[in-house]
């Protein structure tokens, strides 16, 4: 592993987020794209992404997966604008990341305890909690008028910064600390890369493998708040698409889909570059379909880039 | 399901005159309501709006641009975004972005965030959710941008404040098209099936509403034996299933809108070996068309125009940046679409040819 960190391949995807940013800087100078508001409001339409894929570093790396995270976020938001509605904003929120924990454990006891693959697990939860999300408002949107709740978790600006930059500076932070600097994120590479091997070596990797999926869990909880705080309201649909986008700004920041390796501040670039595509594709004036069509492309560009494994390494 | 929702939403009746199916006429009964806003705005037909060479003129001079947020990708859209570039063009208004939200709210909002970057002057947008969506437009108002909404208000914006006016379809003539038409297909009399949307929207419920009260007061003798709420239109088939076991002689049902509940019904009609119920459903939609080409059991489509929407919101969006007073709520007319006028009704309703599918069904 330690060969594979120094590999100049790591960095491509540093490169790639910079080269990205230099073409749309180019091609859109008079567009607006580098104005101070348009940067911002990328940081602030990817914070949610970037959150859940700090968490997903620690889930692939430690060889699982989570499909429950966008029906959590929609479940979480769903619960916090509900009980804000006669409860206050703490108890609200208390309640949303309760449903991220409550996942979490549920996804982790059945991952530990009865041996059962994650990427089933989770597929059966993602449709438990989605369909839980759209019976307890039966699929109306809630509001919320808190404006403390409103402006701390995701329409607020400290000076001309906004708030949802803070959470994604401290969900990174918390990440590479434990990633990189705690025994657990060793332990998580280790229980990816080879499990028999960890559990022979005394890692407790039945607990890493709980520990990761409940704070998938919490990730999506926090997440489905943020939406809530930026949107100043929840509806069933939130973090319907985020999955696949979580995923890929994963795994384009240099976690390996299949365990062993992950990086928190490839995922934050990753996540950077899913968003400012999005974002300078639609001030290019492409139509929705060559928006998709360019998207797809350059991920691939991306990928191929950054995921090549050299002969011989291939699983 | 918004985007069929809106999409099946038309507009006023063009004539008492309606289409016939084989062999059987859809006679137009008395039309007992209007479409109103969903504050109660009287309606302005879309035909009501005009521009002079004058106003024409001005707008071309301010060399104005125009961004379209949409909530989805599908026919409809396609045919509102042709109308309004077509119209924006005559008016010399540059459209400098284009999105679809898939039905993501949290993506439309970032998508509105977006375009605002490049301060377009105009927005014309369908917003996916009136609650979570509303922060977005409100900031973009609030920078001056004109918006002009299609079938939806977001919460808390105001007519003339914060938007321009609301486009629509003529949403009680589509449901009343379609009681008639399903009273037509049963030969008004028999027992029919009622597949609302059981959910808070307004252009699925107006249209709802208007299907129940034309054929419990205008086609007496046709009896409304199932009432079934479509919450989750995905879910439409396996509804549909249990009320096929329960009512075996429905003559004919109702379906909100086709994609997917109306496709739902028609699997569940075919799963269950039923071949006498008819559908009458509201959008034009391929498998349901197919079906109908082929003599099976759709019997009519209530199709809206989309194109004419889109030019609507375009002219809707000149009055905003003249400064003139637009009409709140603008409704465009409806169609009645059945075998006999199918390829007419693709043309006038999206500015194309049915799906070839539809076209080798109707062996042309």
């Amino acid at each position: 592993m330690s060969l594979r960190t120094v590999e100049p391949r790591r960095y491509v995807v540093y490169v790639a987020f910079l080269l990205i940013l230099a073409f749309f800087a180019a091609t859109l100078h008079d567009d607006g794209f580098l104005s101070q508001t348009n940067l911002l409001n990328i940081v602030r339409q990817t914070t949610p992404v970037t959150v859940m894929a700090v968490a997903v570093v620690f889930v692939l790396s430690a060889g699982e997966i989570d499909l429950s995270l966008g029906s959590v976020v929609a479940l979480s938001a769903l619960v916090t604008a509900y009980v804000m509605q006669s409860q206050s904003a703490f108890l609200a929120v208390a309640a949303g990341l309760g449903v991220g924990l409550g996942v979490g454990v549920v996804n982790g006891l059945f991952v530990t305890l009865l041996r059962l693959p994650s990427f089933l697990v989770t597929l059966a939860t993602m449709g438990l909690v989605a369909g839980l999300g759209r019976s307890i408002t039966n699929l109306e949107s809630v509001a919320v008028e808190n404006q403390d709740f409103t402006n701390l978790f995701g329409s607020g600006n400290v000076g001309p910064i906004p708030g949802l930059a803070f959470w994604a500076l401290g969900a990174v932070a918390l990440g590479q600390l434990a990633f990189r600097h705690r025994r657990f994120g060793a332990h998580v590479v280790a229980t990816g890369d080879d499990g028999v091997a960890a559990r022979a070596s005394g890692i407790r990797v039945d607990r890493v493998r709980f520990t990761v999926l409940l704070v998938s869990g919490l990730a999506a909880a926090l997440a489905g708040i943020l939406y809530t705080g930026r949107l100043q309201g929840a509806s069933y649909t939130l973090g319907a698409q985020d999955l696949l986008t979580v995923i890929a700004a994963v795994v384009i920041g240099g976690t390996r889909l299949f365990g062993g390796e992950g990086s928190i501040i490839g995922a934050l670039v990753g996540s950077l570059i899913m968003g400012t595509l999005a974002n300078g594709l639609i001030l290019l004036g492409l139509s929705s379909s060559q928006q998709l069509i360019s998207q797809g492309a350059l991920l691939l560009l991306a990928i191929s880039l950054t995921l090549r494994e050299p002969r011989g390494e291939t699983p | 399901m918004f985007a069929l929702a809106a999409a099946s939403g038309s507009l006023s009746c063009t004539s008492d005159k309606e289409a016939t199916s084989p062999n059987v006429a859809i006679k137009a009964s008395k039309t007992l309501g209007t479409t109103h806003g969903p504050t109660g705005q009287k309606a302005t037909p879309t035909s009501a709006l005009e521009l002079t060479s004058g106003e024409a003129a001005e707008v071309r001079a301010g060399h104005h641009t125009a961004a379209l947020a949409w909530h989805e990708s599908s026919d409809f859209t396609t045919a509102v975004t042709a109308g309004a570039r077509d119209e924006f063009k005559k008016l010399g208004i540059q459209v400098v972005a284009e999105t679809s939200a898939n039905f993501d709210a949290a993506k439309q909002k970032s998508d509105v965030e977006t375009i605002e970057a490049k301060k377009p002057s105009v927005l014309l947008t369908l917003p996916v959710d009136r609650v979570v969506t509303a922060s977005a437009y409100k900031d973009a108002a609030r920078r001056g941008t004109k918006i002009v909404l299609l079938s939806e208000v977001p919460q808390g914006m105001e007519y003339g404040r914060d938007y321009v006016n609301l486009v629509t379809d003529d949403l009680f003539q589509m449901g009343k098209r379609a009681a008639d038409a399903l009273a037509a297909a049963v030969g008004d009399r028999g027992k029919v099936g009622y597949f609302f949307h059981d959910a808070h929207h307004y252009v699925t419920n107006e249209r709802d509403r208007a299907f129940l009260e034309t054929i419990t007061v205008n086609h007496p003798t046709v009896e409304v034996g199932a009432r079934v709420g479509i919450g989750d239109p995905n879910q439409a088939q396996d509804e549909a299933n249990g009320v096929l076991v329960e009512n075996p002689d429905l003559s004919g049902v109702y379906v909100t809108f086709s994609q997917p509940p109306g496709e739902g019904v028609l699997a569940a009609l075919r799963a269950n070996g039923n071949a006498r119920t008819k559908i009458v459903s509201l959008d034009l939609d391929e498998p349901l068309a197919l079906d109908m080409a082929k003599g099976g059991h759709t019997f009519a489509l209530i199709a809206d125009k989309p194109y004419d929407l889109g030019r609507a919101m375009a002219i809707s969006a000149a009055y905003g940046l003249l400064g003139k007073k637009a009409p709140a709520f603008v409704v465009g007319p409806a169609m009645t679409v059945t075998k006999s006028n199918l390829v007419q009704g693709y043309r006038e309703s999206l500015h194309r040819n049915p799906p070839a599918s539809v076209m080798n069904a109707l062996g042309k």
